[in-house]
């Protein structure tokens, strides 16, 4: 990886305020911020939840819901060119899916840092990323 | 009331008698784990164990020792032992007594000395707590669950639905929701059961039960409201866990780890209830009508009943095909208006019956009448029963009812107020005088002898509403068939739901992911709906049904903490609607 400027790169985040910070960091490597794209992955919805039962949300509207919470929340203008995706599935397959279809360059992704058993049985995020990725990742840690 | 009372009740009395139920828990958690070694007196159990011994006598043989099924049954039985000691302690400490009677003959059983014999009749934990949930509620909100329950028919009706509040579903379909998983085959065999056990006198009680489980129930949904984690994309996460943790975080000090812990404890209980109430016995009992109904006699139904219905359920929750689940879910409120219409047909024909059943069940209620187990044994059954068919004062519909579309918590805690009105004061009180007025419920001896002893060892609750069905029109079982099938489907998948909150809310709490690992619980469902139909089910449907019902033991203890809050929110809501600062839409 050199350290010239990139043309993609993937940010997931998910609205922690961690994860934004990951956001400032990413800046530094692109000239411009319509090269970023924040990625933010939803869970699929359990089809028993009432919502889902009675069709009255579904992935659209839940993309839509979701979209908006991001641009609020990143309301500061040098952030109004950064393209947002929302995605629905498994986080870490999800974002590598989504940095090889826009061939990124790199993944700018934070990381909870869990401890003691919870990661040794799960891992985390990031480390999943790191290991389906086809590009350089960098993780940020707490 | 006035209401200095209600604040005296808030201050003074709340905490006291908190506290009081507390030291009764722990008195009854202690004696529990030590009652391992000294057999109980007392067999809260006794009379529908005996029911259900004509059909388990023929039932294969235990395992022999060493085997790991033999292990796995018997660690099972300890643990299911310990809860129920504790859930089934007796408060009364043994005050009360009934005589012993042979349920054959419904004769006295005579002592050595020719008296008659006389057993203990325990009061139980849970249904003290259950019936004083109820009735603090009902007292410290002021009877709303009879002065609200226009407005609830009005907000239910849509009148005051606003679009553009946040939230998954309308007033209606949270209802509907709920429902779904309410109506189930408590109401069929969980009735049945409290008749041919407690007799007709049960009823009373449990249609009391069902009034102050109103108040209850409308405690759960307000709450669930008032403290729900509105998610980024616009989905709803609520319930017990999250309001008995939010909502006694708020309080500070003391009440902080006390809200978590009581959070974590119905998490653990909405899982094992799910697995139990929610899954095994309707598998079990449902498949048990089939049987009776199409007169199946081999291993081979059985199992073919527990495949299909595993898959159906997987299809659902594992195959996310959600068009089946949403059709169960409109399906459901038409087949319990066939069912309630079929059952006013069987009441019809036995119409000479009705002023002598209602007779029956009011004088029954309070008789001390040896039959039943007398007074406190009649009364305990009623209770019980509406319970776990009403789920009133256990919190799970609270679950459902908090993706609630509106910005109002009040306005769903009195939606879901009509709850146990139409389960229990509707539907439950249909199934019982069938089985009254049809006097299925009175078969004895002989009789009863040839009626069970084939049902593959499960309580033959709902096979009595069969048999009453049967007595009117030959047909007519196979309405009750379609309507229990439906009831136990839709009950099920409702169930997996509120096990899975549960499930994520423990996982997420002790740092792992709970979406992640979600399917682990969904899969183990699946198959435990297999297990439910073909096996004999003894000690963990002991265990899943204790977990099923205490789930009302953390609500209920941390609803009362979270009481003052709620009454400040009805008072203002009470307030404008009665101003008329809040017009429902033409």
């Amino acid at each position: 990886m050199s350290w010239l400027p990139k043309k993609n790169v993937v940010v997931p985040i998910d609205l922690s305020e961690f994860s934004l910070s990951a956001l400032d960091a990413s800046m530094e490597f692109v000239e411009d911020t319509s090269h970023l794209h924040i990625v933010h992955v939803l869970r699929e919805m359990s089809p028993m939840e009432p919502g889902v039962v009675w069709g009255e949300i579904d992935d659209e509207s839940r993309r839509v819901h979701a979209e908006q919470a991001i641009r609020k929340r990143l309301a500061d203008p040098k952030f109004d060119k950064i393209e947002i995706h929302i995605l629905v599935g498994n986080p870490p397959n999800q974002i590598a899916r989504f940095a090889q279809e826009v061939d990124a360059d790199l993944i700018v992704i934070h990381s909870h840092g869990r401890t003691g058993a919870a990661h040794l049985l799960i891992g985390s995020v990031a480390e999943r990323v790191v290991r389906h990725a086809h590009c350089p990742v960098l993780v940020i840690r707490d | 009331m006035p209401a200095h009372f209600v604040t005296s009740l808030s201050r003074g009395l709340l905490p006291r008698v908190s506290a009081l139920l507390i030291l009764a828990f722990l008195l009854a958690f202690s004696s529990g784990a030590a009652a391992d070694s000294a057999p109980p007196e007392v067999e809260a159990e006794a009379a529908v164990e005996e029911l259900v011994q004509n059909a388990e006598s023929n039932a294969p043989a235990a395992p022999e020792k060493g085997t790991l099924k033999a292990t796995i049954d018997a660690g099972v039985e300890k643990v299911s032992k310990v809860i129920s000691d504790v859930l089934f302690f007796d408060i009364s400490f043994g005050a009360f007594e009934s005589p012993m009677i042979d349920w054959d003959t419904r004769e006295p059983v005579l002592d050595e000395n020719g008296q008659p014999d006389s057993q203990h009749q325990p009061l139980p934990l849970i249904v003290v707590t259950l019936v004083f949930g109820g009735v603090f509620f009902t007292f410290f909100y002021r009877f709303i669950n009879i002065r609200a329950f226009k407005h609830s028919i009005d907000v239910i009706r849509g009148k005051f639905d606003r679009d553009e509040d946040e939230g998954e579903v309308s007033h209606f379909r949270a209802l509907t929701s709920a429902l779904s998983a309410t109506v189930g085959l408590g109401n069929i065999a969980g009735v049945a059961i409290a008749v041919s056990v407690g007799g007709p006198g049960a009823v009373f009680w449990m249609l009391l039960t069902a009034v102050f489980g109103m108040s209850s129930k409308f405690s759960s949904c307000t709450l669930a409201l008032m403290y729900r984690k509105v998610n980024a994309d616009g989905s709803i996460s609520g319930g017990p866990m999250y309001y008995l943790d939010l909502g006694m975080k708020e309080m500070g000090g003391f009440f902080r780890p006390l809200g978590k812990t009581l959070a974590v404890l119905f998490a653990i209980m909405a899982v094992g209830g799910a697995l139990g109430g929610g899954n095994l016995f309707q598998a079990n009992q449902s498949y048990a009508v089939v049987e009776y109904v199409f007169g199946f006699d081999s291993d081979f139904a059985s199992y073919l009943y527990g495949f299909v219905a595993a898959l159906m359920v997987g299809v659902v929750i594992l195959g996310g095909i959600k068009r089946i689940g949403a059709a169960t879910s409109r399906i459901v409120p038409v087949m319990a208006v066939v069912y309630v219409l079929a059952c006013l047909f069987v009441i019809g024909v036995n119409f000479r019956q009705i002023p002598h059943a209602f007779s029956l069940i009011f004088t029954e209620a309070f008789s001390s009448q040896a039959l039943y187990g007398g007074f406190i044994g009649v009364l305990v059954q009623g209770v019980r029963r509406a319970a776990f068919s009403n789920e009133a004062g256990m919190g799970s519909a609270a679950i459902a009812h908090a993706a609630a579309r509106t910005k109002e918590p009040i306005r769903e805690g009195i939606v879901g107020m009509i709850e146990p009105f139409v389960d229990t004061i509707v539907i439950c009180t249909m199934t019982a005088l069938v089985v009254i007025v049809s006097g299925v419920y009175d078969l004895h001896g002989a009789e009863r002898a040839v009626l069970f002893t084939d049902t593959h060892g499960a309580q033959e609750g709902a096979v009595l509403t069969a048999v009453a069905f049967q007595q009117v029109i030959s047909w007519f079982p196979y309405i009750l068939a379609m309507a229990v099938v439906l009831f136990a489907y839709s009950t099920m998948i409702s169930w997996c739901y509120y096990g899975e909150r549960g499930w994520i809310y423990l996982l997420d709490h002790f740092g792992g992911s709970g979406l992640r690992t979600v399917i682990i619980f969904r899969i183990f469902f699946v198959f435990c709906v297999f297990i439910g139909a073909v096996a004999n089910l003894g000690p963990v449907l002991d265990l899943s049904d204790a977990l099923f019902l205490s789930m009302a033991f953390p609500n209920i203890l941390g609803s009362m903490f979270l009481a003052p809050k709620v009454l400040r929110h009805l008072k203002d809501y009470w307030g404008r609607y009665q101003r008329g600062e809040m017009q429902p839409e033409q």
